[in-house]
């Protein structure tokens, strides 16, 4: 950076007094830009987490006047032992939702990036349409159509093809459908924006240099798209962990994500200082996730997911 | 770029988090608690506001301070979702012709919003600004009897009222909405209506006749994965079918509640565990059968014309009451207390009852309602007559003595130690 510097001052040809206040309002720049980004992540980011870390440590009740700091962090081993079933399955729930969205989401954005022509914009904004509706309708709306005696299962019922006990809501099915349906999108752009950038010509020369379709698949655009990947897979199953509405919506009783034990420790429970143990755990335990992820793929391929994220 | 410039400026964390530190220590004195991490209790300790009003922590307002003066100009007033009678204009703009004639006849209007879809979330949304003695933004709240009516009393986060402005209320109110024994003299709170947890039953889906509890358990009647139950009142429920008084239980009958609720889970009946939205379900035809809220099931039955129906199991059945409530910090208590008294006036409880299909909490209004039915029978609306006949003639509108001797209230004595006891029984349950 203080390279680049040193190449404006060369150019700079005002009196040497002018020179230093802009050389100082110039390097006060890049924080002028910061600024706005920093001040709502202290805000909204650090503030709140640093307040859940703090809650996390309290103890009492709301009937006995509320909670009070006490460094509890016998809060931390209840929720772990309580809730082990739980966070477990919220995990292999995502990683399912993870890799089904990432089979969904491949050849289709493969196909739009390759095929798609002059048409690729309408066919991504296709692929956004569903974030237009809010989330919760979205999810009530799979209710309906999954429904026992709904628009899918009534007819196949009625035919005989499906006995009459049958049904997909409140069972994991509906809810690991569900996520993957919603967090579809957060997969597919990223592979769309890995896959758009590989150049056409490579593929060509693979196949000049006698390589058969499938391998310039795997050899070429394959790796060429990891990056893409990537990020698909870390903004797909850093929320569907996380996520509950689908599971209080299209779950029944068994399928209960970490979610939704905290979501019910907030407001039902109104066990403030449990739920935000449980927080703090589930965002450790996916930061973790996501290092030892992004050490094994190599640094390098971090950073150009991030380019291909963004 | 340079590292001696942090995006967290260590020095503002430290003084926010002393901000908070102060307050909550002023609070503790003051016997109001805070709970949680809200930005609201924090904007409020920086703003250095000293506790401005408090939250009526310590009881030193008395009701008289409170409700003088002129009522305010508009009233906030949250409710349940379908606990308010309902019409169509001619432009077909949908109203509440109740809270229009109170519109008119006291120049006050009424924003009402049906937010309150859960005791505990809608506490949890109110809770914060409570305890930070902000604005709730509420003056009238319908929370049911039961912890978070007691935790919102014991806090002092709700106003005592004042017994001389609810003359309608002395003279119609019935004598279970006089001095209910969790709230005596009916200090903090008034009956908006009461409702018993019972069975709906979708009577084209099951098999046989559903009479009892334990039919819920039984997938040769109501089939696997079809049943649903609810889960704030299933504890209560399950207590009173089993034979036991849920208002003087313990931990000890609390595990019998929560062994038959693991027998029903394992009978694989269960398809879930809902903390209001039954009722589609139920009506959609995903259920068989389902723990449910008399009003509900009611409606749907006698309005919508729906296969279910309303069943008072055997061994008996949950009674609750929903209570108005002043927030401690409302803007216009006085114009809370006027409606509140309102809708003790008999013919216009009876306009509510007619539509939510509730036990009302004014008696008179079954004999309007039968005048109603005469009426319309006259004017040759028969089977609108026919309607507010079946609604004054239902015993879960009108129930006799000997119907509500089957009733019992839900465990009362509510401290945090029974509550997280409560909660460790039970939620696991649900939670599976």
């Amino acid at each position: 950076m203080s390279g680049v510097d040193g190449g404006f001052e060369q150019e700079d040809s005002g009196p040497p007094a002018l020179q230093g206040t802009l050389g100082a309002r110039r390097r006060l720049v890049p924080y002028y830009l910061l600024s706005p980004g920093g001040l709502f992540l202290l805000l909204f980011f650090l503030l709140p987490l640093g307040l859940m870390l703090y809650t996390s440590l309290e103890s009492g009740g709301l009937l006995s006047g509320g909670f009070r700091f006490t460094w509890a962090f016998n809060n931390y081993a209840d929720v772990l032992g309580q809730y082990q079933v739980q966070f477990v399955r919220s995990l292999v729930y995502s990683i399912v939702v993870t890799v089904a969205a990432l089979l969904l989401a491949y050849p289709m954005t493969y196909w739009i990036a390759f095929y798609g022509g002059r048409w690729k914009s309408s066919f991504l904004l296709l692929i956004l349409m569903p974030f237009f509706v809010s989330f919760v309708i979205r999810t009530l709306q799979w209710k309906f159509i999954l429904g026992d005696n709904g628009p899918i299962l009534g007819p196949l019922k009625g035919i005989g093809m499906l006995p009459d006990g049958f049904r997909v809501l409140a069972t994991p099915l509906a809810v690991i459908a569900g996520i993957t349906y919603n967090f579809l999108p957060f997969t597919a752009l990223p592979l769309y924006v890995a896959l758009e950038r590989i150049d056409k010509r490579l593929i060509e020369a693979a196949k000049d240099l006698y390589s058969s379709r499938w391998q310039a698949f795997r050899r070429v655009v394959w790796p060429l798209s990891l990056p893409g990947v990537f990020a698909a897979f870390l903004l797909t199953f850093v929320p569907a962990t996380g996520d509950y509405v689908n599971a209080s919506l299209l779950g029944g009783p068994g399928t209960t994500m970490i979610g939704n034990i905290i979501q019910e420790k907030f407001l039902v429970e109104l066990d403030y200082p449990e739920a935000a143990a449980l927080s703090v755990i589930l965002m450790v335990a996916m930061l973790l996730l996501a290092t030892v992820y992004a050490r094994i793929l190599g640094t390098e391929d971090v950073q150009r997911a991030a380019g291909a994220g963004a | 770029m340079n590292d001696d410039r942090p995006l967290v400026d260590p020095v503002v964390m430290q003084r926010a988090l002393e901000h908070r530190l102060t307050r909550r220590r002023l609070l503790r004195n003051t016997g109001v608690g805070v709970a949680g991490f809200s930005l609201a209790s924090l904007i409020a300790a920086c703003g250095e506001d000293g506790g401005g009003g408090g939250g009526g922590g310590n009881g030193a307002t008395s009701p008289a301070d409170v409700f003088t003066g002129e009522a305010g100009d508009t009233l906030n007033f949250s409710n349940w979702p379908a606990y308010m009678d309902q019409a169509k204009d001619k432009d077909g703009n949908v109203y509440h012709p109740s809270l229009r004639v109170f519109e008119q006849r006291t120049g006050i209007k009424v924003n009402y919003q049906d937010e309150i879809n859960d005791n505990a979330e809608f506490f949890g949304k109110i809770q914060p600004l409570l305890a930070a003695g902000d604005d709730p933004g509420r003056d009238l709240i319908v929370i049911t009897n039961g912890r978070y009516f007691t935790t919102l009393t014991q806090n002092g986060w709700v106003y005592e009222l004042d017994p001389a402005l609810r003359p309608n209320f002395d003279q119609h109110a019935a004598s279970w909405a006089k001095d209910p024994f969790y709230d005596p003299g009916n200090k903090y709170g008034m009956a908006w209506q009461s409702g018993i947890t019972g069975i709906g039953v979708n009577t084209k889906l099951v098999k046989g006749s559903i009479t009892k509890m334990d039919d819920l358990a039984n997938p040769d009647k109501v089939g696997t994965g079809s049943v649903g139950m609810l889960e704030g009142d299933m504890p209560d429920w399950v207590m009173i079918n089993l034979g036991i008084d849920p208002v003087t239980s313990g931990p000890t009958e609390w595990k019998e509640a929560a062994d038959w609720l693991r027998q029903q889970q394992e009978s694989g009946t269960v398809r879930a565990y809902y903390g209001n939205d039954y009722l589609p379900d139920l009506q959609e035809g995903n259920l068989t059968a389902s723990m449910a809220w008399s009003g509900d099931v009611l409606y749907s039955n006698v309005w919508l014309g729906l296969d279910v129906e309303y069943v008072f199991p055997e061994g008996g059945a949950l009674l609750w009451i929903d209570n108005m409530l002043v927030p401690a910090g409302a803007k216009n208590p006085v114009g809370a207390a006027q409606i509140m008294d309102f809708y003790y006036k008999p013919d216009i409880a009876t306009m509510l009852t007619e539509w939510i299909l509730y036990m009302s909490p004014v008696p008179e209004t079954r004999e309007l309602i039968e005048e109603d039915a005469r009426k319309n029978f006259e004017q040759g609306y028969k089977g609108y007559a026919n309607k507010l006949e079946a609604t004054a003639k239902s015993p879960f509108l009108y129930p006799d003595e000997e119907f509500l001797s089957r009733t019992s209230f839900g465990f009362e004595e509510w401290t945090d130690e029974s509550a997280e006891e409560w909660d460790s029984i039970f939620l696991p349950i649900s939670q599976g």
